[in-house]
């Protein structure tokens, strides 16, 4: 699904090169759970980004269902992580002016999704993360792990084919964290979904299927 | 402590410079307005205030009823004056003035047009004026004696001393230089440039005409003296002397009012100038606010940024009021800086502003009242500007906002809404009422005037034009310099001789109708395009001296069936009706057109108006009239002047009034529109994460920009909806001054509002563009 070859990626300061991401290799089959561990600055986020053509590179190539994105044009870029790819952010990142609700809805009204569908597909996945009776919530009325929660409908609800999520529970309890941890393991069991996660801790590292460790921007063998 | 704050507010200053230059630019352009509109204003109040008796000098005026229409005479018998002056203790002294147009001064061989004044004894004991030369007390005692104005002896003398030297009038009598007066200020209601008394043989042949009215008439009464009962004075000695009047009311009109309260409308002063004055009153203030409410709306948007330092400083143990101070500073300081470049400014651009006004203002830096304005502006900018700030910054609870929850709920940008709404409303009326003065401007300016103004000139005769009149005419058209020669008693633009109707048959005892006069020569209405509605005009015969032409309007007021071969008597003299005019605009454009009578004068009219030929170039044409002039008429210099001119001077005031409002609500719309600019950027810094979840989740620029757009957009059609009823309703008040008025469509309003919209859509777009299209993991990765 996710081919990443010989990919280098640097910033220049002071005249010589910093390597965020050096001559890194990587394949994501579809179906994969995989957790990116390392200390920190050793490149997770950067790598998630790079992923999630959020950020791009200098060096390598990257291909994605077959295609080499590197050709593509921003749009189709867009077009494409809008279908395939969903992002769960350690700030969660919901809009404060926004309901629970709208919050989850948000991604089809970018992706012209008729008033009646949208509502159809937010109820759902309400409906399927419990959290029906705060939907009409500010965010700042939710805990952080409801709030995760929301992140995580929020990215589901377009039925992505991969979620790259970057330290979901970084700024949740144990307990929270470990609620989220089983969602994304039944979600990658049950419904099929690819799952990239950064994560600092072992134990929500151990969720995954395959465990990638990087240092100094290269995956450690 | 206070060294403090200005320290604080000072390095403020620099940390957020955009913020401090919009907010600096904004002021200083509210500041440089106030100043200048200011100073106009304050000269407009201060009108005559120089005269000593300011308060106690009346000039006596009548209104003057024909059938149920009322127009206020200023013309008074010429003895009333003296009359009023013996029989009246509480009148102190009494004035009467004549101006018999200009006249030409000469001395050696300089010849100069001057306008003059003929002025009787107490002239100099009512009315101050600065005496360079001579003194008030004998300066126009003896018969023969000139006092001039210091540019007209600069004009004539040069250096030479003038006293005693004898100047010649209209090359017919010499008078001797008495007195020099300094040249009067353009804020006085008089504008003379030579005085002389009154001939002797004058003021005998003048003193018995109780009847006829050509002169003005001043008081002076004793301080504190009933009005009242001064007025029910002059109207007894009136109808003393004039027991047939019956359409005259007499009223002394006070000094104060003459140059800000001249309006008449049906014999009630109505307003006038001070109306404009209270207008640009209020605009210097609104301009001001404007710019108030963008360092408001400025301060109070980056609170985001200030919370924390609220937060820290509160828990550090500063109280609220501390806090309060802390802002305060901070908005003096930028208004401070906003006025000295201010002045900086009013420096550069008054030279250009006096043109514009036709005014010589300055700013009065040697007198207190400059630096206690001064002092005024910066304390109410800066306290206006900086007072809710101030209160909303330091209401913050330092514990939410360390926690870095600050309240970014509806209710933090309501106040905010509602001021930038406010703006929008201010200047959108500022706009729309500045296109409709335009239109209606424009409406009377190219109104029908019923005769062609093109390339018609009026030259003013003297009696060797007169004499030489036939020659002249003659040589003009055999050389073809004019198409069309013609000579009348004044100046078609400028028709003001006014009379009762005459006497015909049928008409019915209370039809008091006031007639305006004109004399003709022939070829009038051949020289000036008059279409000739019955009749014929007048073509030199004998019996023309004794025929009368009317305007329609004429026809209409007395009621005329078959007006040809009517008989219209004044007194003993009876005229034969023999022609019917078309109407035309012989006065004030705003007015309705009155009745004109056209009688015949072959002798010795005031002006020949001619058409210059359509086949010369103008330059041309009026050399070679130049020429031809100076041969007939030597002692004259030529002098000319074109219709259009003239016609289109009558729109100064009202030209005046435009342009400035253009230039202020120019102003006003490019202030909202910095704050605008400044409010956006600082909305998008806020949203900036918003915008970048959004983009990751999907969102193209286009739906980014419709975002924040979206939020102005609804602030400007709120503005647009409350505007537009609202300046329709002030705009009609204003044109109901007009006779002659627009009437108001929906085209000014669609063009404000569309202008306006795309303003804000440009504005929202421009900043819009930079953020949306940065990469959105820059915003979300500062978590």
């Amino acid at each position: 699904m996710i081919e990443l070859k010989n990919i280098y990626k640097w910033v220049n300061q002071e005249g010589s090169k910093i390597f965020l991401l050096k001559d890194l290799n990587l394949t994501i089959n579809e179906g994969e759970f995989i957790s990116i561990m390392g200390p920190s600055g050793s490149g997770k986020s950067t790598l998630l980004n790079v992923i999630g053509m959020l950020d791009g590179f200098d060096e390598g190539e990257y291909l994605f269902n077959g295609s080499v994105v590197s050709y593509l044009k921003e749009k189709e870029k867009t077009k494409l992580y809008k279908q395939h790819i969903g992002f769960v952010f350690q700030a969660y990142h919901l809009i404060d002016e926004l309901n629970v609700y709208e919050n989850i809805e948000t991604p089809l009204l970018y992706q012209d999704y008729k008033s009646s569908e949208r509502k159809a597909l937010v109820s759902d996945m309400l409906d399927r993360f419990n959290i029906v009776g705060k939907k009409d919530l500010f965010p700042q009325q939710l805990s952080g792990g409801q709030q995760q929660l929301v992140g995580i409908a929020r990215a589901l609800i377009t039925k992505p084919k991969i979620i790259l999520a970057d330290e979901p529970t970084g700024n949740l309890n144990s307990k929270q964290g470990e609620e989220i941890m089983q969602l994304f393991k039944k979600l990658n069991q049950e419904d099929g979904v690819t799952i990239v996660q950064v994560t600092h801790s072992e134990k929500n590292a151990e969720y995954g299927s395959r465990i990638i460790n990087l240092l100094d921007g290269r995956i450690e063998k | 402590m206070i060294k403090n704050y200005f320290k604080i507010a000072w390095r403020n200053l620099f940390r957020n410079k955009g913020f401090s230059l919009i907010n600096i630019f904004g002021l200083t352009i509210g500041i440089t307005s106030t100043i200048l509109i200011s100073l106009w204003v304050q000269d407009e109040l201060n009108f005559d205030k120089d005269q000593k008796n300011y308060h106690n000098i009346y000039q006596v005026v009548a209104n003057r009823n024909f059938n149920n229409q009322v127009f206020t005479d200023y013309n008074m018998a010429f003895p009333l004056a003296a009359s009023l002056e013996e029989g009246y203790p509480e009148i102190k002294n009494a004035a009467v003035i004549s101006g018999f147009g200009p006249s030409v001064l000469s001395f050696n061989n300089k010849k100069i047009k001057k306008n003059g004044l003929s002025v009787s004894n107490h002239f100099f004991d009512i009315f101050s004026f600065t005496f360079i030369r001579g003194n008030p007390q004998t300066a126009i005692r003896d018969e023969g004696s000139i006092v001039l104005t210091e540019s007209g002896v600069k004009a004539f003398f040069g250096n030479e001393d003038p006293i005693n030297k004898f100047i010649r009038i209209d090359n017919k009598r010499d008078v001797k230089v008495t007195a020099i007066i300094a040249d009067l200020p353009i804020n006085s209601s008089f504008s003379f440039e030579y005085l002389e008394p009154y001939t002797a043989e004058f003021i005998k042949s003048a003193m018995p005409e109780w009847q006829n009215s050509f002169s003005y008439v001043y008081v002076q009464t004793l301080p504190g003296a009933d009005i009242k009962k001064i007025d029910k004075n002059i109207n007894a000695l009136i109808k003393k002397h004039v027991p047939g009047d019956n359409v005259s009311t007499y009223f002394s009109f006070p000094m104060s009012k003459w140059h800000l309260e001249s309006d008449f409308k049906d014999g009630v002063n109505n307003g006038g100038m001070i109306d404009y004055v209270k207008l640009f009153a209020i605009i210097a203030i609104i301009i001001l606010v404007i710019a108030c409410i963008n360092f408001m709306n400025l301060s109070t948007a980056r609170s985001e940024k200030k919370a924390k330092e609220v937060g820290v400083r509160k828990t550090l143990g500063s109280n609220k009021k501390q806090l309060i101070f802390q802002f305060l500073s901070e908005s003096l300081l930028i208004t401070v800086l906003a006025f000295i470049i201010s002045i900086a400014a009013v420096y550069l651009l008054l030279p250009s502003f006096n043109l514009l006004v036709n005014k010589r203002l300055s700013l009065p830096v040697y007198e207190p009242i400059f630096w206690i304005a001064s002092i005024l502006i910066i304390l109410f900018t800066g306290f206006v500007s900086g007072s809710y700030p101030a209160i909303y910054l330091s209401s913050f609870n330092p514990v939410t906002v360390l926690k870095g929850t600050i309240l970014a709920g509806k209710k933090a940008l309501m106040p905010r809404r509602v001021l930038v709404t406010g703006q929008f409303i201010i200047s959108i009326l500022l706009i729309s009422a500045t296109i409709i003065v335009y239109q209606q401007i424009q409406y009377l300016k190219n109104k029908p005037k019923g005769y062609n103004s093109e390339n018609l000139v009026f030259i003013p005769a003297s009696p060797d034009f007169n004499k030489n009149y036939k020659i002249i005419k003659q040589e003009l058209l055999k050389n073809g310099y004019a198409d069309a020669v013609t000579r009348t008693s004044s100046p078609l633009t400028d028709i003001t001789w006014n009379s009762p109707a005459p006497e015909w048959e049928g008409k019915s005892k209370n039809d008091e109708i006031l007639v305006s006069l004109l004399t003709a020569d022939v070829d009038f209405t051949k020289t000036i395009h008059l279409k000739i509605l019955q009749g014929k005009e007048f073509s030199g015969m004998p019996s023309d001296s004794s025929a009368m032409i009317l305007n329609k309007t004429a026809v209409k007021a007395m009621g005329l069936k078959n007006p040809i071969g009517m008989q219209m008597r004044y007194g003993k003299n009876s005229f034969t009706v023999i022609g019917v005019v078309d109407d035309m605009i012989t006065e004030s454009p705003y007015k309705a057109i009155k009745p004109l009578l056209i009688f015949y004068n072959d002798g010795s009219p005031d002006y020949i108006t001619l058409r210059l030929s359509a086949s010369l170039s103008i330059s041309q044409a009026l050399k070679s009239i130049e020429a031809v002039c100076s041969k007939y008429n030597p002692a004259y210099p030529f002098e000319y002047q074109f219709a259009s001119e003239a016609y289109n001077n009558k729109f100064m005031a009202e030209e005046l009034i435009g342009k400035l409002t253009n230039i202020f609500a120019g102003l006003a719309i490019f202030i909202c529109c910095i704050g605008l600019a400044g409010l956006t950027a600082f909305t998008i810094e806020k949203r900036s994460k918003e915008l970048g979840i959004r983009k990751v989740l999907g969102a193209t620029l286009k739906n980014l920009v419709f975002l924040i757009s979206n939020e102005f957009i609804k602030l400007v059609i709120i503005a647009l909806t409350i505007t537009i009823p609202l300046s329709w309703i002030l705009m009609n008040k204003w044109l109901k001054n007009y006779e002659y008025r627009i009437n108001i469509s929906v085209w000014p309003f669609i063009i404000v509002g569309i202008s306006i919209l795309g303003l804000t859509l440009l504005i929202v777009l421009f900043n819009t563009l930079k953020t949306a299209s940065k990469n959105p993991i820059k915003s979300l990765r500062t978590e």
